[in-house]
């Protein structure tokens, strides 16, 4: 499934929601701080010019003991509205209408004017004309005072509306800044993709770009792609030599072949010279289907694990890998010997496999001892494991050889000498074997002489038998 | 003519050598690179057939090696391995020709006496020398329409002669060309195959076609030449 996501997108809106968001929390902070304050502000001046109102009635010159409102010098907001009365309910003065609400004195009410939203305020006090003299007489002076809360919501507003602008802007400015440096930190990204573009199967060289090495966060990226080429070339190469090997393994059957039997062609023969001439032309095509057989062994068993569980008794199968080779072993004057084999230790591995993994590493410790020599064959286990080795008294391995002794068709010659009758492929057969069944092969020199082969598996179960 | 043949894998090595007596080469075989060079460098072959794998030096190192010695015996490669660049390394190396495994032992053989011919500086299979015909495919020598019957080492001798005319061949070197290593063993007898080749080729009442020079070798007539 290929999506067009991009890292660059998603990264770009990530930051913008999240500075978005960050803008909305603050205009709505900055906007109700300022609501707040500017309230504040407005009550205040409610309670000013109501003060100020009070102050006209206060100091106005009285008129033959009646009070007065003296307005010089004060101004008022376009629509405000205020009422001064006075004791019994005389009005000393007005503006708008004031709508029948009850005030209650010292505090701010809020209500509606002609469906204006407006803010009164109430302030009781007194005028005494004539204080200090015994005729003084006490008014009750009663002054409200309201202005509508518009204009301040709009200046509200106009706050609130120049953050948004300036968000917005700053979230456009952002999304350039952040877009093109998301795009420059991306970059060495882009250099090691366009590096491992290069690499094929002819071309396996890879170099990561400084400029990934150079960041923390990429540097693991870079170094597990050149791990895991250098592991793919490896076994590129090795398959492909595998593939040249075993072309040069069947051409040289086919080429004995060929010419044996174009040399018996070359001119009238006896019976007794095409007797033996069928003779080696048989020797030669089983040759070849050996050959053939153990390379399709080989590919069947390097296919990975296999789904059947089958086991096998490793001391029988050794017992009849012993037998089996035994003319052989006659033939070379070798005598095979056990040591502490023990009956009933089953491992993971069908019987085929088995017989084929011992048989090649029993003929190989054979083909490799001199005659009248000695072929020991030991047994160990502990409550997991099972190792067998087999070890023999011939020349033993050279150092050289030992890092390719298991590669397919290594003969231990650079020639790849035919001249032993192997194929070259045993030994990568056994390991083909104990590497599918979970266990382990190796080879090393005895240090009294000689190679020793050891092989070992995890033991699968153990079944107490009689024998 | 004398091949060396250079392979290690012993059934294929037979299989050459057999085909190339019965096709009337002497042949001698050494079954590693190193065996190969040391065979190679006595110059004594007229063509050397060279597997490419081989142990102790492998078929390259033996045919550098001979390069750079001078030795421009015709080498012809046999290889089993895959893709072009090898061959045209080969051929720059100083090869004159291969052929891939399998190959076909006729073809071996036919173009191993294509090689043979050409270095001798011949480039037809056919052969004339004085009134005689040779046909070194067929190995056959007429004169006129009359087939002269020859043994297969009296017409090995004629044709070995005849890609040398005029020249004086000792008879250690007819040896060493017509026999493989042990070719001592034949010194005694090579006077009698001159004499029987003598004896059928020359006409009654003429020269006879092989001059024998004393101490010194034998040699073709060389008036009639055509």
């Amino acid at each position: 499934m290929t999506t067009n996501a991009s890292i660059t997108r998603r990264l770009t809106v990530s930051i913008l929601l999240l500075e978005l968001f960050a803008a909305l929390a603050l205009i709505t902070t900055v906007t109700n701080h300022e609501r707040h304050v500017r309230f504040e502000t407005f009550d205040a001046n409610l309670r000013g010019t109501c003060n100020a109102l009070l102050g006209a009635v206060q100091e106005a010159d009285s008129k033959d003991g009646s009070v007065q409102l003296d307005l010089t010098g004060m101004s008022f907001p376009s629509r405000a509205i205020y009422r001064v009365t006075v004791d019994n309910g005389q009005i000393l003065g007005a503006r708008g209408t004031l709508p029948s609400i009850s005030v209650i004195p010292g505090s701010v009410t809020r209500t509606k004017v002609q469906d204006r939203p407006f803010r009164f305020y109430m302030l009781k006090g007194e005028r005494v004309i004539d204080p200090g003299s015994p005729g003084a007489v006490n008014h009750h002076v009663t002054v409200i005072y309201g202005v509508p809360e518009g204009d301040t919501w709009h200046a509200v507003f106009e706050e609130a509306r120049f953050f948004s602008i300036a968000t917005v802007a700053l979230l456009g400015i952002t999304t350039l800044l952040i877009s093109w440096l998301i795009r420059r930190f991306l970059l060495p990204i882009r250099e090691l993709a366009h590096e491992a573009e290069k690499v094929s199967a002819e071309r396996w060289t890879f170099h990561a770009p400084d400029s990934s090495k150079r960041f923390v966060e990429l540097r693991p990226l870079a170094s597990a792609i050149e791990k895991a080429l250098a592991r793919l070339e490896g076994s590129f190469q090795q398959q492909r030599r595998f593939t040249s090997d075993a072309a040069h393994e069947i051409k040289t059957d086919l080429a004995i072949i060929k010419s044996s039997v174009q040399l018996l062609s070359m001119r009238r023969r006896t019976v007794e010279e095409y007797e033996q001439g069928l003779i080696l032309g048989l020797e030669d095509i089983g040759r070849l289907e050996s050959t053939i057989q153990k390379m399709l062994a080989l590919a069947r068993l390097e296919q990975g694990p296999k789904a059947d569980r089958e086991t096998s008794d490793l001391a029988e199968i050794v017992e009849d890998v012993i037998v089996q080779s035994q003319p052989y072993a006659d033939i070379k004057e070798v005598e095979v010997i056990t040591e502490n084999l023990q009956i009933g230790v089953e491992v993971l591995l069908d019987r085929e496999d088995a017989m084929m993994l011992f048989s090649n590493v029993l003929l190989n410790a054979l083909q490799h001892s001199s005659t009248n020599g000695l072929v020991k064959i030991s047994m160990m286990t502990d409550r997991e494991t099972v190792v067998l080795r087999i070890r023999d008294y011939g020349e033993g391995i050279s150092e050289e050889d030992r890092p390719f002794l298991f590669d397919a068709f290594y003969r231990g010659d650079a020639s790849r000498s035919r001249k032993s009758g192997g194929t070259g492929l045993g030994l990568s057969i056994c390991k083909a074997i104990c590497d599918r069944a979970g266990g382990s092969i190796g080879i090393a020199n005895h240090p009294d002489g000689g190679a020793e082969v050891e092989i070992r598996f995890p033991i699968f179960s153990r079944i107490a038998r009689a024998t | 003519m004398r091949v060396l043949l250079v392979e290690d894998e012993m059934r294929l090595a037979a299989n050459i050598v057999a085909g190339l007596r019965e096709a009337g080469f002497a042949v001698d075989h050494a079954a590693d690179g190193l065996e190969g060079s040391q065979y190679a460098e006595q110059d004594l072959f007229d063509l050397i057939v060279l597997d490419l794998m081989l142990p102790g030096r492998d078929g390259k190192g033996v045919l550098r090696s001979l390069r750079q010695k001078g030795i421009l015996t015709p080498v012809l490669i046999l290889t089993a391995q895959e893709g072009k660049t090898p061959i045209i390394e080969l051929l720059n190396c100083g090869a004159d020709d291969y052929l891939a495994k399998p190959f076909d032992l006729g073809e071996l053989i036919a173009r191993i006496k294509a090689l043979i011919r050409r270095s001798k500086g011949a480039a037809s299979p056919q052969i004339h020398v004085a009134d005689l015909q040779i046909d070194t495919v067929r190995q056959t020598v007429t004169r006129g329409a009359q087939v002269i019957d020859l043994s297969p080492t009296e017409y090995r001798i004629l044709e070995y002669l005849a890609h040398k005319p005029r020249a004086i061949v000792s008879k250690k070197q007819l040896l060493e060309h017509l026999y493989d290593y042990d070719w001592e063993h034949h010194s005694n007898v090579i006077e009698a195959h001159i004499s029987n080749l003598r004896r059928k080729l020359t006409q009654p009442g003429s020269e006879p076609i092989i001059e024998t020079l004393r101490y010194r070798g034998y040699r073709l007539r060389t008036e009639d030449w055509r």
